[in-house]
């Protein structure tokens, strides 16, 4: 028979024993999945795991935004005719700052948002028209709209600051200069309205349409996760690699119109490359003479320009920042280029 | 009747043992658990630690624990804050102090720095600096006998040549072999501080916050020279009135701590040549050489004043010697930096029960430890001690 006093020890030796062998010992896979996963790396070697992946990969379903669908969109407003003839456009914007987003798989980031999306959404007009919008600041903070264009110095939402929880502002002014621009909350400090997502975009159309083209919007723009001053992940339109892994379907000998807005804070420049042929650039869309015939633009925060170009040849081809640690970080995406003469072309798959 | 009595007693002290658990669980419930809104200030911050990197066959494996106060879902890897794909096992939730391997496919370059990233689900990216890749060591027959013929080199045959002052010291008058003696008290002296500060070291480098590094090698050490006591006092009590078995007691504990010692200097070794400080390793392999033989003094000095055993000092010698090759394969295959701290502290704690037992032993023989033989034996270990450590 042991003493009392020898048990205690055995429990004490026990217990601590065990303790120390639970935070010692490598982690077991006790919960060990029948089925093991399987994930491709850069260079395309098929990996296989008994466990998670950990992979920046959105299947359609799981995206709370959709960058396919945010690509091609564009916001025209209500319209009617003043009595003087000019179109009015009234579009109505309400901000909010207390939404949680997964931009990237697995990761939740509080998202300011312009009618619930970052970016908010694309406001196009005609030069000349009178556009009008209805602000509404549902947020808890202090938002405003600022556009980068021709308005009165009041229309410029800098010291008109519009209050938390319901305030309202209505900006008014007519559409110009032609080009592309952005807008944005101009509440100090700036860097972090901007940061969280309160921007988006803003074309002015030439009264004399520009040449038919499929035209879509980048906006190019990243997120500084955890606050530490770097932006962690990097995109065009929101979600890292999202385009990477859903091409962007275009065809062969078709213009494509790119309108490109660099909305990343942080870093001071941000650039956009192109694979496969080359675009005729007009900076910030102002001029209808293209400045350079290239496959290369660097962008400093806020700038922007459109892209135009045509395909010769079916494929898959890049577009990425030539910053490889951005595209590293998120901001690659892909061109899957279709024959036009056949339209009925299977669709591509990510990892066929 | 009386069997009754004692039964219902029992139950009354098992209940008065029960009844404060279940009322403080109550109030932790109360004041912790749903819908309780007394403590909701403040933000709570997930934290996880990188523990480990390794650099395998086109791989870069690195060992993540949560020692934030929240459970954590890992979402995303990165190398060199460059975004890969990767795999997480088990699995990319984590407990509280629970931990996962992270997988993630790179060709690396051997020689290069490399920092690992991961970041979790609310955003928040935490990395690990690695100085230089090196291939990571795979227990291969090779590598086992490598790591035996270190730990021999620096463990057993050190002792070994220590245990040859033997008849020196048994030929010594009485106050000198006292001086010996205290000698050895001032070498463990040096080696148990020596174990404490590194266990201190390796935690605030290597450990987070969470496990309180110098709490835990107190408390190790402490745990650790209780239990030795208890042991040693066994061990002696057993050798009972036996002259002659009561310095052998002695010399076995201070086998045994020195054992302990060892084991962590292996693992200082076996984690150097891991790590790819080739030149490190060969330093420690030197300097812990040179310095062990004094381990071997040591353990020979209390059984001076018997007759020459041998055997029971050569077993002593493996005794001290042997963990220095466990420490070697130890810190070379399965190195944490937890498990180094960890037998850092239980180093410590063995030694200074062994020093508690040898100025207790002098007591008895003497009467008195201010003895100036005494002093100056423990002055002298310990100056010896540093001048040797500087090799290291």
């Amino acid at each position: 028979m042991l003493s009392s006093g020898q048990k205690m020890i055995i429990v004490i030796a026990v217990v601590s024993l065990g303790f120390v062998g639970y935070l010692v010992l490598p982690a077991m896979d006790i919960t060990a999945q029948e089925q093991p996963e399987v994930f491709v790396t850069h260079s395309g070697a098929v990996v296989q795991t008994t466990g998670d992946v950990l992979d920046p990969v959105y299947t359609i379903q799981e995206v709370e935004f959709d960058p396919q669908k945010y690509l091609r969109e564009f916001d025209y407003g209500e319209v009617s005719q003043l009595e003087d003839g000019t179109i009015l456009r009234e579009f109505t914007i309400i901000a909010e700052d207390d939404k949680i987003m997964e931009i990237a798989p697995g990761i939740f980031y509080n998202v300011w948002t312009f009618n619930g999306q970052v970016p908010g959404p694309t406001i196009r007009a005609t030069e000349g028209d009178l556009v009008r919008i209805h602000f509404t600041n549902n947020g808890s903070k202090e938002h405003t709209m600022h556009f980068h264009g021709n308005h009165p110095a009041e229309m410029d939402g800098i010291f008109e600051i519009v209050g938390s929880n319901g305030g309202q502002f209505t900006y008014e002014f007519i559409a110009g200069p032609v080009g592309v621009h952005p807008y944005h909350c101009h509440v100090m400090p700036v860097e972090e309205h901007i940061g969280h997502g309160l921007y988006g975009v803003f074309i002015v159309d030439p009264k004399d349409a520009r040449q038919q083209a499929d035209e879509m919007v980048m906006v190019l723009n990243g997120f500084d996760t955890d606050f530490d001053g770097e932006n962690n992940l990097y995109a065009a339109n929101t979600i890292p690699y999202y385009y990477q892994h859903h091409p962007i379907q275009i065809n062969t000998n078709e213009l494509i119109r790119v309108y490109v807005v660099n909305m990343v804070g942080l870093d001071p420049i941000n650039n956009f490359h192109l694979h496969g042929t080359l675009y005729e650039y007009y900076p910030t869309g102002t001029d209808m003479v293209p400045s350079q015939f290239t496959d290369m633009t660097t962008f400093s925060q806020s700038e922007r320009g459109i892209l135009e170009f045509e395909y010769e040849y079916t494929g898959r081809y890049m577009f990425h920042a030539h910053l490889t640690e951005f595209s590293e970080k998120g901001w690659s995406g892909l061109f899957y280029v279709k024959d036009s003469s056949q339209p009925n072309m299977e669709v591509y798959a990510y990892g066929s | 009747m009386l069997m009754e009595v004692k039964r219902s007693s029992r139950t009354k002290t098992a209940v008065s043992v029960i009844v404060p658990f279940v009322l403080l669980a109550v109030m932790i419930g109360y004041v912790f658990g749903p819908g309780s809104e007394l403590i909701s200030f403040g933000v709570v911050i997930p934290e996880i630690s990188i523990e480990k990197v390794e650099f395998v066959d086109s791989e870069i494996i690195a060992t993540v624990r949560n020692t934030g106060p929240i459970a954590v879902n890992i979402v995303m890897a990165d190398i060199n804050d460059r975004i890969y794909p990767a795999a997480i096992e088990p699995d990319k939730h984590l407990e509280r102090f629970e931990s996962a391997i992270v997988r993630i496919p790179f060709e690396w370059n051997e020689g290069e720095p490399y920092a690992v990233g991961l970041t979790i689900d609310d955003g928040t990216r935490f990395e690990k600096q690695v100085d230089v890749a090196a291939p990571s060591i795979q227990p291969t027959v090779e590598m086992i006998t490598y790591f035996a013929i270190i730990g021999t080199y620096v463990g057993i045959i050190p002792v070994m040549i220590g245990l040859l002052w033997f008849p020196f010291i048994s030929k010594l008058s009485r106050s000198k072999y006292k001086f010996f003696l205290a000698l050895t008290v001032g070498l463990l002296l040096f080696l148990g501080i020596s174990a404490a500060e590194e266990a201190i070291e390796i935690s605030a480098e290597n450990l987070s916050d969470v496990f309180n590094g110098v709490l835990l090698v107190a408390t190790v050490s402490i745990v650790s020279f209780l239990a030795l006591n208890y042991v040693g006092e066994k061990l002696m009590k057993r050798a009972g009135a036996s002259k002659l078995a009561g310095p052998v007691a002695i010399a076995l504990m201070i086998a045994i701590g020195i054992g302990l010692h060892n084991f962590g200097e292996g693992l200082a070794i076996g984690a150097a040549i891991v790590l790819g400080e080739a030149a490190l390793g060969a330093f420690l392999i030197v300097g812990f050489a040179l310095h062990n033989t004094t381990e071997g003094f040591a353990i020979a000095a209390p059984m001076a004043r018997t007759k020459l055993m041998i055997g029971r000092l050569v077993a002593m010698g493996m005794i001290a010697g042997v963990p220095a090759i466990f420490g070697a394969w130890v810190g070379g295959f399965v190195y944490s930096p937890l498990s180094a701290v960890i037998f850092l502290a239980i180093g410590a704690g063995a030694i200074f029960q062994v020093i508690v037992t040898i100025m207790r032993w002098i007591q008895n023989e003497e009467g008195k430890l201010s003895n100036s033989s005494v002093l100056a034996g423990i002055a002298v270990g310990m100056i010896i001690m540093y001048v040797t450590s500087l090799l290291v």
